[in-house]
């Protein structure tokens, strides 16, 4: 299969008060199309700064980050804006749902950079909303929703453009065990169903557990890559 | 632009965006209080005849002129009638914190002289003809309840009557006035009453003239009797200033000091004021939405989305507090101008003033969505959730 996002001896350093912290230390890395990836590491190894570099929310010092066939690195601020919008989907480990809109207006949110009507919009913030069992809470606002049903929104926004690319950091992290198999249940279907590329952020070796293969980054550097077994349906709750 | 968005957060907000309104409109409101009562003044000035001169004392408005100056100052060429006009300065008995005006004027001068006057009620002639008699304006009679024919008791403070009782003058006519330089709460009597009374003891006070009107002839250039007549009294015995009547309304206006530069402070204060309350609740509201700028950001809205989501919500905040604040002064320009009739006849709201307070909203609302909308604009999604935790 294609390398759906391979990075090029990327280094990322931080400054920070005369200190200087090299994050990413000359990192060579490709991920197939279609395959759902973890990424684990120790705190501070840098997995969120190569999850946010692949989805082209920050820029490598040195290297390069191709996704699909788009080279990030000569890409500009706007131009990345707009690559976003159509190419790669977020999950955040806090869902960051806009508080004021309800669930159906939070995953349309990304639609109105997608040149649809407003009748598409609906129809296709809806479709999505069904696709993670959320059918029938369309109108609540975040608040009003279990944290479970926040992050399964939160995916519905993420896939509500058709991206090929899913980047999710610790998606699990603030839920219990039973609400976060639920979610990684999900994340393994949109893979497994709709052949979505997923980077997962995770220190969970059980969430780890549910992807194809699990990437350990350590101070910068990659470490081994595991391959689970992918026994068909075993994982389902 | 995400427009349900911009709504939703200040919706979202209920009680801080609703003050942030009231505090616009409250602060437009004043402003264009403070607007209409300026431009107020100068539509005054400028509604002022131009064929209308007046003589006062060069040394100040409350130095008397001799009675002689009239015969002196006919004989300028250009002149077509003189009106005297002596302030009176009395106390309506029934009247209870309020003051008006009262004169004693030449009648057969008078009413020729001012054409912006129409006789209301009663007749000039029965005024003109009866030396005790009073003309009032509509806005007086209608504020006191006078009728044509009523009897009103004024006691003098600069004019006392030697028999101790008050000074009575019957209503014999009710004026109203198209001009907003000649108002409609004034009450003129007989000069000649007034002289007699002094005269013949009847009464005590200074026996002069406070002003002289002088009314122009067709054609007449107002300058040349302005200076014939200062040169005439140049040698004394009392040296004249003789100015426009729209000079005269100015230089009357300021008396009290500048107004107009004082009433701009005013509402350059209220403005700089409601400037901060606003730029506060913006600075607040582009914190609050520090993660949700971020997020938007992620899911490919631009730089310039993020910042015009916080400009719209500051415009949408003033605009519709400017709306506000301009319906309020509409609704109370009719008592208003009531209230001010006397000392202000050309009060009111027009074009500029609605327009000064729209553009006040405008200008508020683009600088203080701004200064937050820069930095939401700078902001970059790593940051923004970083930030956050
Ligand atoms: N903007 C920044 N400025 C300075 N240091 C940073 C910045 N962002 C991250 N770091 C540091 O870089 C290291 C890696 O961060 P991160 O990628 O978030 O690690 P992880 O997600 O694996 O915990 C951490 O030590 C963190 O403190
Ligand atoms: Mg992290």
């Amino acid at each position: 299969m294609a390398a759906a996002i391979a990075i090029h001896s990327v280094t990322k350093t931080y400054h920070r008060g005369g200190e200087s912290l090299r994050v990413l230390d000359d990192l060579e890395l490709q991920m197939e199309a279609g395959t759902f990836y973890a990424l684990m590491g120790p705190s501070g190894s840098g997995k969120t700064t190569l999850l946010n570099l692949v989805g082209g929310l920050d820029h490598a010092d040195a290297g390069r980050v191709v996704v699909g066939d788009t080279d990030l690195t000569s890409l500009d601020g706007s131009e990345l804006a707009r690559w976003r919008a159509a190419h790669v989907g977020f999950v955040f480990q806090g869902f960051n749902l806009l508080p004021v809109l309800t669930a159906r207006e939070n995953v349309e949110l990304p639609l109105l950079l997608a040149p649809l009507s407003k009748a598409q919009r609906r129809e296709q913030a809806e479709r999505a909303l069904a696709l993670v069992g959320l059918g029938d809470r369309m109108d609540h606002k975040p608040r009003e929703l279990s944290g479970g049903q926040e992050q399964r929104v939160a995916i519905a926004r993420a896939i509500a453009t058709d991206p090929q690319v899913i980047l999710a950091d610790e998606p699990t992290g603030d839920l219990d065990r039973t609400t976060a198999d639920a979610v990684l249940d999900l994340l393994q279907r949109l893979n497994r169903e709709l052949n979505k590329t997923i980077l997962m952020v995770t220190h969970d070796p059980q969430a780890a557990g549910f992807a194809d293969q699990v990437i350990h980054l350590d101070k910068g550097k990659l470490g081994r890559i595991d391959r689970n077994e992918r026994p068909a349906g075993a994982r389902r709750v | 632009m995400p427009w349900k968005l911009l709504l939703r957060n200040v919706l979202g907000h209920r009680l801080r965006s609703a003050l942030t309104v009231l505090s616009v409109a409250v602060a437009v409101f004043l402003i264009c209080v403070l607007h209409a009562v300026t431009s107020g003044l100068a539509r005054t000035l400028d509604a002022s005849a131009a064929n209308r001169l007046l003589v006062q004392s060069a040394v100040s408005l409350y130095v008397d002129l001799p009675l002689s100056y009239q015969q002196k100052m006919a004989a300028v060429p250009g002149i077509e009638a003189i009106c005297k006009w002596q302030w009176f300065g009395g106390r309506y008995e029934q009247d209870k914190g309020g003051f008006f005006a009262q004169f004693g004027i030449d009648a057969d001068t008078f009413l020729r002289s001012y054409p912006e006057m129409s006789i209301a009620a009663g007749r000039y002639e029965d005024f003109a003809g009866q030396r005790t008699a009073c003309i009032v304006g509509q806005q007086l009679a209608d504020k006191y309840g006078w009728r044509v024919g009523q009897t009103v008791p004024i006691t003098g403070t600069i004019f006392t009557r030697t028999d101790g009782r008050p000074w009575e003058f019957t209503v014999q006519a009710i004026y109203q006035s198209r001009s907003p330089s000649f108002d409609e709460q004034q009450m003129f009597f007989h000069y000649d009453y007034l002289h007699e009374s002094l005269q013949q003891g009847g009464a005590v006070g200074p026996d002069g003239v406070g002003v002289y009107m002088l009314r122009l002839g067709p054609g007449t250039d107002p300058l040349a009797v302005q200076q014939a007549v200062d040169a005439m009294f140049e040698n004394g015995p009392q040296r004249v200033q003789t100015t426009t009547e729209a000079e005269f309304n100015r230089q009357f206006i300021t008396m009290l000091g500048d107004v107009p530069a004082l009433l701009r402070m005013v509402g350059g204060a209220v403005l700089f004021a409601i400037f901060f309350a606003v730029l506060n609740t913006m600075i607040m509201a582009g914190r609050e939405r520090t993660r949700d700028l971020g997020v938007l950001k992620a899911l490919g809205f631009t730089d310039a989305t993020a910042a015009g989501l916080l400009v719209g919500e500051a415009l949408l905040l003033c605009g519709l507090g400017a709306a506000l604040g301009g319906l309020l002064g509409l609704a109370i320009e009719r008592p208003m101008q009531a209230v001010t009739a006397a000392f202000l006849p050309g009060f009111g709201f027009d074009g500029s003033t609605l327009l000064l307070g729209a553009g006040i909203a405008l200008a508020v609302g683009v600088i203080s969505g701004l200064v937050p909308g820069l930095r939401a604009a700078r902001l970059t999604t790593v940051q923004a959730l970083r930030e956050v935790g």
